[in-house]
């Protein structure tokens, strides 16, 4: 038996290897001019009765968009095995995840990864999702169930010009599935190790006037992982629910009305580095000393929730103008406790139109968001935590207008857009857009791009100061430390982050069952948020630089110091990078997909250390490599295999809050999918994440300081059932 | 279990080698759902009449296009006696020798403004749009199950001047605006 299986894995890797090996030959003889199938002959009668035998390969429909573009269908969603959006989208090239803890993700693309990763767009149906607080996404809200998305369009670059400010490596659509493919109902549940469990219902009706609605709701929940560092169980159990309400209603001659309500709660708890020890001790010529012991964690519990309504129109005009207006409302907040409650309500107002006349394909459009909040920050969080204006409107404003040029039917095509954009306290931009594509055959296209896009200043860089690191030295066997405040940046003028670069990439259909594409880009980033160090203060009276009232009251007589550092656009850099993907039906069940992204950080040199120690570190923290492979199987027309082997590079974080680095460990791991489909109502599912590789941990949030998680193995039985 | 399905995969990549050195010959095997569509695309062309004859046929390809690929096999063949072209399009004035036009299930958005371009011209409209016959398109394609069967608005050929031939009705999942 045990010979068996070697034997077999030894024939599997030759074989495996033989597998790469003729892929690759067929990728450079592959005609695409196959010869034609038995398909191609069959009359309508016949075509009536074909079974789709295929492991379902919807369309990605790409070969048009001038820019490096991935599509995830529900059926990958549901594939991956992944409970949470953050982990769906691992299986794109150039996307960058790591889970920090049970709920919380750092997702960026093309590099700048970080728990508020602020330079990737993320839209749910035309609405951004993008917090205006700290710039980001908070993934530990369930924007949508899972199983409420039809698609999700990711398209990295910058993409100011159609998306808005912040697309600046990429945006990330989130399209949700119309109502009237979800009549009926759905019950889905789910449970798994480390106590979790998942439950999506849904319900919907559509009638044959054109009108539909649906409700569904989700509830998740985990118990805490472990700390990484002792394997105690951390503080990070999740609660999440979601509810989700959509009306769609096609008044036909091209108009149509839809109606989005949502609302979603999630309580996430956390250990927070921030609570400085210090113990007394008696030491010669000083006497006794308050002297520094480390930092531990606080336990905290962190609420967020969100309710927002949206509304579209879409109508058609008789001169054939298509256009849309969708207005949003929504409000949500943010209650950690003890520490900070942010409550915030936004309206968007977003019109777009579009004309296609000659050769041309015109698009322009208007948005415009209002975001008021309300912070509080309580007296038990001042010695770390501190804020400028405990209210602030926040209103961005754009303008773009894009047209699509047809040089050459068929062959060349021009695109040229151009938006304008107004933040307050970041000024006005322009972002102008050109791509070029270039279709020589039906199967092969080529595009270049060159883009710029601004990263507007968050409320939270502007107007927060938070304790954000400490140096500890060590001075005749002493820890010495000096905590390091971050000053809010508005003091300091702090404007936008500015991007502009250049891509190209080629796309190629070997077959009709192998497809592959390849991009490169290189981006200059400048006015990059850093920091440089201010004032030194010590607080105690028995060391230099000694100031009364200069430190917070939890550091006052004790000896430590008490430094600012000042935020302020002063970094600037080149990222470089390469995307590869690859989509082969090997045989009609048997699908697999790899994607591969290499990227590299170039930042300038600065003779201030601290600009230069910031400069080298960004450099250091994002993976050189990483990518998937994945393998989608129909054993039979009931049961499905579903293989995912992921796999990235290490890379360096600060050890936060210790203005020390650590090494996050690369990594090669495997997600298992096993289901069984009873009929076509009822699908029985187990599934296997994180199954194989070392104890590790993904990623360590500094933004705010909090504990290192384990990822551990997890196994999940899931049944779906349709009525 | 877990010997046979071990065995199984062997025996899964085995076939995947000799499926990769045989590059492209065995496509054939292969039923996709776009394959389908591309099949249906052309079939359609042989069960409906328009009004002019030409020398040639041309199926267009509206918007973000994903049959191309699937329809190139078929370019250059003869269709009823005429030359099969397979074209892309974006704006109404690029639909003049277009016999059939296809409108891909992303572009949903568009589809109401597309028909008005399209309206009494003799252009055969087909979409995997699963309301499209509703919409005032010609001919839906639509996923049931594990088959791709379609519906027909058979008051949309005729306002486009086209004549759908009975056989193809009767194949029909289901006929919108007149009997088969």
């Amino acid at each position: 038996m045990k010979k068996a299986i070697f034997g077999s894995a030894i024939l599997k890797r030759s074989m495996k290897s033989a597998i790469f090996l003729s892929a690759l030959a067929a990728f450079w003889t592959a005609n695409s001019q196959a010869a034609p199938p038995s398909i191609e002959d069959l009359g309508l009668e016949d075509l009536v009765k074909t079974d789709i035998t295929s492991v379902s390969r919807k369309s990605q429909s790409l070969a048009d968009v001038a820019a490096a573009a991935f599509v995830i269908s529900s059926e990958d969603i549901r594939r991956s095995g992944a409970q949470a959006l953050p982990d769906v989208l691992r299986m794109a090239p150039g996307i960058e995840v790591a889970q920090i803890d049970s709920g919380r993700y750092a997702v960026s693309a093309r590099g700048f990864n970080g728990r508020f990763a602020n330079k990737l767009l993320v839209l749910v149906d035309g609405r951004s999702i993008y917090h205006p607080l700290f710039s980001g996404v908070m993934w530990e809200l369930d924007p949508a169930p899972l199983d409420d998305i039809e698609r999700i369009e990711i398209i990295r670059g910058a993409g100011a010009v159609m998306w808005g400010a912040n697309a600046v490596n990429g945006v990330i659509n989130i399209i949700t599935r119309h109502s009237r493919s979800q009549a009926g109902g759905a019950i889905n549940v789910g449970a798994g190790t480390q106590g979790a469990g998942n439950v999506y219902a849904r319900l919907g009706r559509a009638d044959q006037s054109g009108s539909s609605w649906k409700l569904s709701a989700q509830g998740r929940h985990k118990e805490p992982s472990k700390q990484y560092a002792n394997r105690q169980d951390s503080d990070d159990r999740l609660s999440n629910a979601v509810v989700d309400f959509r009306f769609d209603r096609d008044l036909n001659a091209g108009r149509d009305l839809s109606v989005w309500a949502n609302a979603s709660l999630s309580t996430l708890d956390d250990l927070w580095m921030i609570n400085p020890q210090f113990r007394t001790v008696t030491i010669p010529g000083l006497g006794p000393t308050a002297v520094f012991a480390g930092i531990t964690p606080i336990r905290l519990r962190q609420t967020t929730e969100s309710q927002s309504l949206v509304g579209r129109y879409r109508w058609l005009s008789d001169s054939g103008v298509e256009s849309s207006v969708q207005l949003s409302a929504n409000r949500s907040s943010i209650d950690i406790d003890h520490v900070i409650k942010e409550e915030r309500t936004t309206f968007d107002v977003d019109y777009q139109s579009r004309y296609s006349f000659a050769a041309h394909d015109l698009l322009w459009g208007f948005s415009h968001r209002s975001s008021s909040d309300d912070i509080t920050v309580p007296g038990t969080a001042t010695d770390y935590l501190g804020i400028d204006r405990t209210a602030y409107t926040q209103r961005n404003s754009g303008i773009f207008l894009h047209d699509d040029w047809t040089l050459l039917p068929e062959t060349l095509k021009l695109g040229l857009g151009i938006r304008w954009d107004h933040a307050s306290r970041n000024g006005s931009y322009i972002s102008p857009n050109a791509t070029l594509l270039w279709t020589p055959s039906r199967s092969d296209s080529i595009w270049f791009k060159y883009a710029e896009a601004p990263r507007t200043m968050a409320r939270a860089e502007q107007d927060i100061s938070v304790f954000s690191s400490v140096n500890v030295t060590n001075s005749g066997g002493l820890s010495i430390p000096t905590f390091i405040f971050a000053l809010p940046g508005s003091r300091a003028g702090l404007r936008a982050e500015r991007t502009q670069g250049v891509e190209i990439g080629y796309r190629k259909q070997f077959s009709p069952a192998l497809s592959g594409d390849i991009s490169l880009y290189r981006y200059r980033y400048t006015d990059l948020r850093g920091g440089s160090l201010g004032s030194l203060y010590s607080c105690s009276p028995a060391f230099p630089g000694y100031v009364a009232g200069a430190c917070p009251a939890a550091l006052q007589g004790k000896a430590a110091y008490y430094a600012t550092s000042q935020v302020a656009n002063e970094l600037a850099g080149w990222s470089n990078g390469a995307e590869l993907s690859i989509d082969w039906l090997a045989t009609p069940d048997w699908r697999l997909q790899l994607s591969y992204s290499w990227s590299q950080l170039d930042m300038n040199e600065y003779s201030n250390t601290a600009q230069q120690n910031m400069a080298r570190f960004q450099e250091k923290s994002t993976p050189r490599h990483y990518g998937s492979l994945r393998s989608q199987w129909n054993i039979d027309t009931r049961q499905q295999l579903d293989l995912w082997l992921r796999t990235s590079g290490g890379f360096e974080r600060y050890n936060a809050p210790y203005t020390t680095s650590i090494r996050v460990p690369g990594y090669v791991t495997i997600d298992l999918r096993y289901a069984y489909r009873f009929d076509r109502n009822l699908e029985v599912a187990l599934i296997g994440r994180n199954l194989i590789g070392a104890r590790r941990f993904e990623y360590i949030s500094d933004y705010i300081s909090s504990v290192a998680t384990e990822l551990a193995p997890s196994l999940m039985l899931t049944t779906r059932w349709a009525f | 279990m877990a010997r046979p399905l071990l065995r199984r995969l062997v025996h899964r990549l085995a076939l995947a080698i000799c499926l990769a050195l045989a590059i492209p010959s065995t496509f054939g095997e292969v039923t996709s759902e776009s394959q389908l569509k591309a099949a249906y695309l052309v079939n359609f062309l042989k069960y409906v009449e328009w009004p002019a004859s030409r020398s040639t046929i041309n199926i267009c390809l509206f918007g973000r296009d994903s049959l191309g690929p699937y329809l190139a096999g078929y370019e250059g063949r003869q269709i009823a006696g005429r030359e099969l072209r397979i074209r892309k399009v974006s704006s109404p004035e690029q639909l003049t020798d277009c016999q059939e036009l296809f409108i891909p299930e992303t572009e949903e958005a568009r589809v109401g403004a597309v028909l008005r371009w399209v309206d009494r011209q003799p252009i055969l409209t087909v979409s995997d749009v699963e309301t499209f016959t509703r919409d005032g398109g010609a001919i839906a394609l639509i996923r049931t199950d594990s088959r791709l069967q379609f519906d027909v608005n058979h008051e949309a050929i005729g306002r486009a001047g086209l004549k759908a031939s009975s056989q193809m009705l009767r194949l029909a999942r289901q006929i919108v605006g007149g009997s088969r």
